[in-house]
């Protein structure tokens, strides 16, 4: 472990993000109020101070070519804390307490759209339009972010665009990690403004499509609507935000390749994204169906919700077209096993991710197999391809894990308010970086009225789930802060 | 015709063996490894290699009309084929062993790439044997089956079982659907060629010549199948293993296949999609019995060792089995392997020999199936322009041979006496393998 590199690293990251943070500016510049530059210029400030303070201590290094695998995960992980301590700054100015805000700056960053926010007419307009734009920077990742714009990153690059996101595959578009980086910022920001285009289109007010875009592709879930997307009241709009949330949970590598490289084969036959499809669709059924008869379901209506609703939670955006915490215990449990499910891998949804749900099935399937025919010889195969064997005991680890956190997590919650819904909806909103739950913190309700402690709870939630779990799980390990120090 | 072959494996000694009285062959062998048995034949032997441009030269392989490369190694036939190939344009035949050189060869777009491989044909012994397994299992029941003239006709081998209702009587007897015809009976592993007077005993395996329609027809009557093959148990995981697993799987069929070495386990099971990979030795009874491989609707045992192909088809001929199709390396062992009471035996060097004998055309004639281990041969042979239209009753050929397919331009005809034979009709003959020579200078002289 070597602090000055990676002091020297997380440096060159913090002065970019320096100027990334004087972006609201613009937006503060159109309203009259003239006091609201001023928390983003302070951030900026801090940001490019603690920088450069970085740097100095890091001697000023751009070599990391020896940069070893646990420096990598630590770099990854203080990048997360640290850019969003910065980004909490801000909301400081605006009144909120520093929990609170680290906590909203956190749930940006992380995609997961849980609020504390009790009334939304309090804040400018620069105040919403930087709670949306934290989460468009995290839904990519704000490590690819940095790899793709940062050429100083060098080696470094490789090393913690792997550590940010540990899905179960390694998927590159191209050769160099770099170019990889830009192409999937690419896609992401064209289906960000092909999204900005059609809200307005569909009558939204330019800001409001700007920031409802940012948090969509991302799959966060902030809207500066204080009521979500029902706020809106159009079916038009549910429908097109609907279906940006189904795509920003898809593979975005093989989104780059199906829609600029144009070959849709390679989506279409990916087995995830199909098993993806699959979920989506069947849960809108059932979840349809149920609604449809609740007292005064519609057929157009409970349909337009209920793929709403699944498409937000599956895709752990966390938006609502409707107050969900209100509908029925069937409806509802189809939404928590959702919850379980997460985006597909390499995408902008957190969670346990498709991938991982679609793998667990076919081991159980293979255990069962396995019993009547002690002799066969069953590999678990996704995509036609075996799964090596460290890949799978990889994933069922994490899963076992994850199960384990939330069960840990769920339980200290559940002690401090005495709610077990809180405790345990919540832990799997945050973990899986989902956002609103059910009941007190339902999606027209928020997450302000808990104890600090919990908090703090859900705030580490965040960071872990949005990370996979390992550079979290990693550093609990003694070794890894002693390896290498000698 | 000159016939050159390179290599002295147990495949060229069989080539050489079945043409060398016809045809004045040469093998050229590598130094050294020359067996005893080649001393046995009428033919020149050259020590050399086939890639050897020089030594090519020295035996004048430029006059030869046909070069067939089967050395054990596919490299040297590859090379061997197209250094001939430098010489003259001589028709080459190159065995390949490896999947992945057959590919290169086989495949229908290696048109598109820069140069063509130069070599006129390409024989995968194993390939063709997988062929003709699934062949013989997509028809029920049957023990053996070829398509002829494209599959308008067809030949099916059935063995007579103790309910059958034509056990005893004469072939003039049983009312056999019209079109169908029987060319040849194997009783006590003896072929012969029967006439209507031919009563059939219990155990003998009839050959029946055809139209599709009126086999499926004999089928039913006489046979009583109608249930499709749905299931297929495989013992053995080598390339024909594989490859049938691969070509049953398409189609639908349910497969299981067992093997022995946990590495090519985790092979099959990489590649194939549907089949049940079961690890373990084919000869392990209770395996077999736990997985209940004998019920399946066919069995196969193609493995590469004899001994165990043939201890596998008796345990589960024991088992229970219906049908079982075994492999024989060793074309010696055929007849053990016969007597013993297995129904099909097939060989992927009969299945070579086949397709090299369909090569060797001398007079517009050539063999386009070889009948129990190569005892009896369906012969190809058109009718020269000169030829008298005659018809069959009046004709009397020299030896017993049936003609059992006639096709005259598009039409298919399965001839009783009635029918004539005309100028450039197309005809299938069913012979015995020592009288093939007799019947082509009957038809050409």
């Amino acid at each position: 472990m070597n602090p000055r590199f990676i002091s020297s690293a997380l440096g060159i990251i913090l002065i970019a993000f320096g100027a990334i943070v004087l972006l609201p500016i613009v937006v503060a510049a159109f309203e009259e109020a003239s006091g609201s530059a001023l928390p983003f210029l302070v951030a900026s400030l801090s940001s490019l101070v603690l920088g450069l303070l970085c740097r100095w201590y890091g001697r000023f290094s751009r070599n990391f070519d020896a940069l070893k695998r646990t420096e990598g995960l630590l770099i990854v992980t203080l990048t997360w804390i640290v850019v969003a301590a910065v980004g909490a700054i801000p909301f400081v100015f605006f009144g909120l307490s520093p929990l609170d805000a680290y906590f909203e700056s956190v749930s940006g960053f992380t995609t997961t759209g849980a609020t504390i926010l009790m009334d939304f007419s309090l804040y400018p307009k620069s105040f919403f339009f930087w709670r949306s734009l934290i989460q468009w920077l995290g839904g990519m990742g704000i490590i690819v972010l940095f790899v793709a714009i940062l050429p100083q990153l060098g080696v470094a690059g490789r090393r913690i665009f792997f550590a940010e996101a540990p899905g179960p595959t390694e998927d590159k578009i191209t050769p160099r990690v770099a170019h990889t980086a830009k192409a999937l910022w690419l896609i992401y920001l064209l289906l960000t403004l092909l999204q900005i285009v059609c809200l307005v289109v569909a009558g939204m007010p330019i800001f409001d499509a700007i920031c409802n875009s940012f948090s969509t592709m991302a799959a966060g879930g902030f809207s500066p609507n204080p009521q979500s997307i029902m706020g809106y009241q159009s079916s038009t709009i549910t429908w097109i935000v609907t279906l940006f949330m189904v795509l920003a949970g898809a593979n975005f590598a093989l989104q780059y390749k199906c829609f600029l490289k144009g070959k849709p084969r390679v989506l279409f036959t990916n087995e995830e994204f199909q098993f993806y499809l699959a979920i989506t669709i069947g849960a809108s059924l059932l979840l349809a169906g149920f609604l449809f008869v609740m007292p005064g379901g519609t057929l157009s209506g409970s349909l337009r919700d209920s793929t709403f609703q699944v498409a937000s939670i599956l895709t752990t955006t966390g938006f609502a077209s409707a107050d969900f915490a209100l509908w029925t215990i069937p409806a509802q449990t189809v939404l928590f096993t959702m919850m379980l499910v997460g985006g597909c891998a390499g995408s902008a949804g957190g969670g346990v991710k498709v991938i991982r749900v679609l793998f667990i099935g076919r081991f159980l399937k293979r255990e069962i197999d396995q019993i009547i025919h002690p002799k066969a010889i069953l590999p678990i195969k996704i995509d036609r391809v075996t799964v090596p064997e460290d890949v799978q005991r990889q994933m069922l680890s994490f899963v076992l894990f994850y199960l384990v956190l939330m069960l840990l997590s769920g339980l200290v919650v559940t002690m401090i308010e005495h709610n077990a819904t809180i405790g345990f909806i919540g832990t799997a909103a945050t973990l899986g970086n989902i956002g609103p739950g059910f009941g007190d913190i339902g999606p027209m309700a928020n997450f302000g009225n808990l104890h600090w402690v919990s908090k703090s709870i859900f705030t580490l939630d965040m960071i872990v789930g949005r990370l996979e779990l390992i550079p979290f799980l990693a550093m609990l390990c003694p070794e890894f802060w002693t390896l290498g120090r000698n | 015709m000159e016939i050159l072959i390179y290599g002295t494996t147990e495949f060229s000694y069989l080539v050489a063996a079945r043409l060398h009285h016809q045809h004045n062959i040469t093998v050229l062998h590598d130094s050294g490894d020359l067996s005893e048995k080649f001393g046995n034949l009428d033919v020149s032997l050259v020590e050399g290699s086939g890639g050897d441009i020089a030594v090519l030269e020295k035996i004048e392989a430029k006059k030869s009309d046909l070069f067939i490369a089967c050395s054990a190694i596919d490299e040297a036939n590859i090379v061997a084929c197209w250094t001939m190939k430098k010489i003259a344009d001589t028709e080459t035949i190159c065995f390949i062993g490896k999947a992945s050189l057959y590919k290169n060869f086989s495949s229908l777009t290696h048109n598109h790439y820069q140069t063509r491989y130069d070599i006129d044909s390409i024989i995968w012994p194993e390939q063709l044997l997988t062929q003709d397994i699934f062949r013989i299992i997509s028809v029920p029941e049957a023990l053996d089956v070829e398509f002829l003239a494209g599959g308008k006709a067809k030949l099916f081998e059935y063995r007579i079982k103790e309910n059958s209702t034509i056990v005893d009587k004469s072939i003039k007897e049983c009312k056999f659907p019209k079109n169908v015809l029987i060319p040849g009976i194997t009783r006590d592993g003896k072929l012969f060629i029967p006439n209507g007077a031919t009563s059939i005993r219990l155990h003998d395996k009839i050959f029946f010549i055809g139209t599709g329609v009126a086999l499926d027809t004999l089928a039913a009557d006489f046979f009583k199948h109608d249930r499709k093959v749905k299931t297929v148990s495989i013992i053995g995981g080598g390339s024909v293993g594989f490859m049938l697993a691969e070509k049953l799987e398409k189609t639908g069929i349910k497969v299981k296949i067992i093997e022995h070495s946990p590495q090519r386990c985790a092979f099959l099971a990489d590649s194939l999609k549907k089949t049940l990979v079961l690890q373990g030795n084919g000869t392990d009874l209770e395996l077999l019995e736990s997985e209940v491989i004998a019920a399946a609707d066919a069995c196969i045992c193609t493995t590469d060792n004899d001994e165990k192909n043939l201890l596998c088809s008796l345990l589960l001929k024991q088992l229970g089995a219906k049908r079982i199709i075994t492999r024989v390396g060793n074309i010696q062992n055929y007849e053990l392997f016969e007597h013993v009471g297995i129904d099909v035996i097939v060989s992927p060097k009969a299945s070579a020999l086949t397709e090299v004998l369909n090569r060797v055309q001398a007079q517009n004639v050539d063999v386009i199936a070889l009948i129990e281990g190569g005892k009896g041969e369906v012969l190809r042979l058109t009718l020269p322009d000169t030829f008298q239209e005659i018809r069959l009753r009046d004709m009397h050929l020299p030896v017993n041979a049936i003609i059992g397919v006639i096709i005259r331009g598009h039409k298919v005809i399965i001839p009783n006496g009635e029918s004539s034979l005309c100028p450039r009709d197309r005809l299938k003959i069913f012979s015995m393998k020592e009288d093939s020579e007799k019947i082509k200078n009957f038809f050409f002289t």
